[in-house]
């Protein structure tokens, strides 16, 4: 349909004037239409109306006025409109019915559209203004409403310091001002959406937001929308807040835990090193003193033999202290994970009894056990039981001439929770109490000094206990100088937890 | 009696398995680099191969390729000595597919009869004599 045939003036009126058919497909799109909307005369112009201009959301709405327009004649409404950028505005429409000028024709609809977003907005402005501006002014944030075409209706004084703008000078701009040039796009679908389903959130949680100051310079940000109903309409409301210094804080965090990565890298390599080169020639010794204590260059004296035992006893113990060096380092460095199986505490317990009974018996000492009739099965690791009963009976041998040893192995509750305990109790020389607090202290050796030449790596009880925490126990002691000493081992009953 | 081929580049330690195994009777040849091990190997066509895993030129892991890779060699039993006594690291020797693992220190009074272990009974000196 030819219109300005019609009349010439359509071309000269201010508002956008556009002629569809009933099906809403457009027929007459005028300059001013052009510049309201964004789309040439040639793009709009057999192309559906509600494709062009009409947001997802006001579809129905676009639909039920086409309706109405038609049956009633005449009709006037105010809608939202989305421009070819993507932009929203809102329009004051009056639409009305063009009867065919010949039969075969159908009746077309007239509507002239009216831009009046910085009319409503600044009326909603006021109007926001009067209502909330004590309110917004009292909250630590920087607070942007918009309208739901996405202008800005109040700003608060932090928020204006905060993107660097005059007090009321974001008021009826875009919000999209307020954000660098590659979230807008973003930013739009966010919007659109948020009106379908206007409800609390959080933005730039997890995804990284900049704000864009007036000055062009973009500063990280975190955004919290929350939806705001009034009698005269729906607004947006976004708490914004500078995260400049805590991204600088995570920043450093994250460099602070590479080092820390790359130094515990350089710690295990270093173990690992150090282990392989200590072994390496402490081979040599093991293996030579070896060689010749098997006689296999030739008979020995005495002080050959007895002097050669003494190098294998020491270099035994060197060796002795790089593994337990290296199980103390594991376990630190949180490596350590327990082996859990079924464990038969008794038979590692008799495994162990089996090892030691001989030094019990060089010393002549009572080596008493009281195990229970039944076995004792537990969910734990175990190396790390064994290397622990060994410790601590071992310890007791050695720290005991006279009287007896006793290990003990029972099963409790305590606090409703079943436990395991292990006890090994000794009449030997006791730990004075205020030595006892550094006795799982690495290489921390109690009593009077020089009273007892040094044995063992001095990491037995040290390991024993972080061996104990590992598997979900602990060791404790009561002692004094003199009445010898007990150990106990508690274990949880993890079988029973399953 | 059996003939070993060692591969080590410490010599206090080649000279340490080397007594051992001599003086239970074996023939043992030495190498004391990756290339030359595996010269040495394919060359001589040992019993067993007893490698070291940190070698000059091109280490433990390489003797072992180098040898599986060739049908003539293929077969051959390897086993790894070594100092490298981490948790992971036996998993590795095994996993790469040596037959056996053992770490340094080793046990100058067990060393022979667990090489041994490795070889038919017919090889076998030590098991034989304390089994007599």
């Amino acid at each position: 349909m030819d219109l300005d045939a019609v009349t010439p003036l359509a071309k000269e009126f201010p508002d956008a004037i556009v002629v569809l058919t009933p099906a809403g497909r457009v027929v007459h799109w005028s300059p001013a239409a052009q510049a309201a909307f964004g789309y040439s005369t040639d793009e709009a112009v057999g192309q559906t109306f509600d494709d062009l201009v009409v947001p997802g959301d006001r579809t129905a709405e676009q639909r039920k006025m086409l309706a109405d327009t038609l049956s009633g004649g005449l009709l006037a409404y105010e809608s939202v409109r989305r421009r070819k950028d993507g932009s929203l505005l809102y329009v004051d429409v009056t639409s009305k019915v063009l009867e065919a000028r010949n039969g075969d024709e159908a009746p077309h609809i007239l509507s002239a559209e009216k831009d009046v977003t910085q009319i409503k907005v600044l009326r909603d402005a006021k109007l926001m203004d009067a209502r909330f501006r004590d309110l917004l002014e009292s909250t630590p944030d920087g607070i942007v409403m918009a309208n739901p075409t996405g202008h800005i209706v109040i700003a608060n004084t932090q928020a204006e310091r905060l993107f660097g703008y005059e007090p009321g000078e974001l008021r009826g701009r875009s919000v999209d001002l307020l954000l660098p040039e590659r979230f807008r796009h973003a930013h739009m679908g966010h919007r659109s959406n948020y009106f379908l389903q206007p409800r609390k959130r959080a933005m730039g949680s997890g995804l990284d937001l900049a704000g864009l100051r007036k000055d062009g310079t973009e500063f990280p940000v975190e955004i919290s929308l929350s939806p705001l109903r009034t009698e005269e309409s729906e607004f947006v409301m976004s708490a914004i807040r500078d995260i400049s210094e805590r991204k600088r804080f995570e920043h450093a965090l994250r460099e602070k835990n590479v080092e820390l990565a790359n130094a515990n890298q350089a710690k295990d390599r270093f173990l690992a090193g150090m282990s392989h080169e200590l072994r390496t020639p402490l081979n040599a010794i093991i293996g030579f003193t070896g060689t010749m204590l098997m006689k296999l260059p030739g008979p020995l004296t005495a002080d050959q033999d007895k002097q050669l035992r003494i190098v294998q006893t020491n270099a035994r113990h060197l060796l002795a202290l790089i593994n337990d060096l290296l199980d103390v380092a594991k376990i630190e460095s949180g490596k350590a994970e327990p082996n859990l199986e079924p464990v038969d505490c008794r038979a590692v317990i008799e495994d162990v009894v089996a090892t030691l009974r001989q030094q019990a018996e060089a010393k002549r000492l009572p080596l008493h056990l009281e195990l229970p009739a039944h076995s004792v099965v537990l969910q734990t690791d175990r190396r790390a039981l064994s290397q622990i009963v060994l410790n601590l009976l071992g310890n007791a041998i050695k720290f005991t001439d006279t009287g007896h040893v006793r290990l003990s192995l029972s099963q409790t509750a305590r606090d409703g929770v079943r436990q395991t305990r292990i006890d090994v109790q000794d009449t030997g020389i006791g730990i004075p109490l205020q030595d006892q607090t550094r006795l799982f202290g690495a290489f921390s050796r109690v009593g009077a000094p020089g009273a007892r030449a040094p044995e063992g790596t001095g990491l037995g009880l040290h390991l024993s206990q972080k061996l104990a925490v590992l598997l979900g126990g602990e060791i404790s002691l009561v002692s004094g100088d003199g009445v010898g000493s007990t150990f106990t081992l508690t274990l949880p009953d993890t079988e029973s937890n399953r | 009696m059996a003939r070993f081929l060692i591969i080590e580049d410490n010599p206090a330690n080649l000279e340490l398995l080397r007594y051992l195994l001599q003086h239970a009777g074996h023939t043992v040849q030495g190498a004391t680099n990756g290339p030359d091990g595996v010269a040495a190997a394919e060359a001589q066509m040992p019993d067993l191969v007893i490698c070291d895993l940190q070698l000059p030129v091109f280490d433990g892991y390489a003797v072992l390729r180098e040898l599986r890779a060739r049908p003539a060699s293929a077969k051959l039993p390897i086993i790894a000595v070594t100092a490298f006594s981490m948790p992971d690291d036996r998993r590795n020797v095994m996993h790469a597919g040596f037959d056996g693992y053992l770490s340094k220190p080793i046990e100058p009074e067990k060393f022979v009869r667990t090489m041994e272990a490795f070889l038919p009974p017919a090889l076998r000196l030590q098991a034989r004599t304390e089994d007599a």
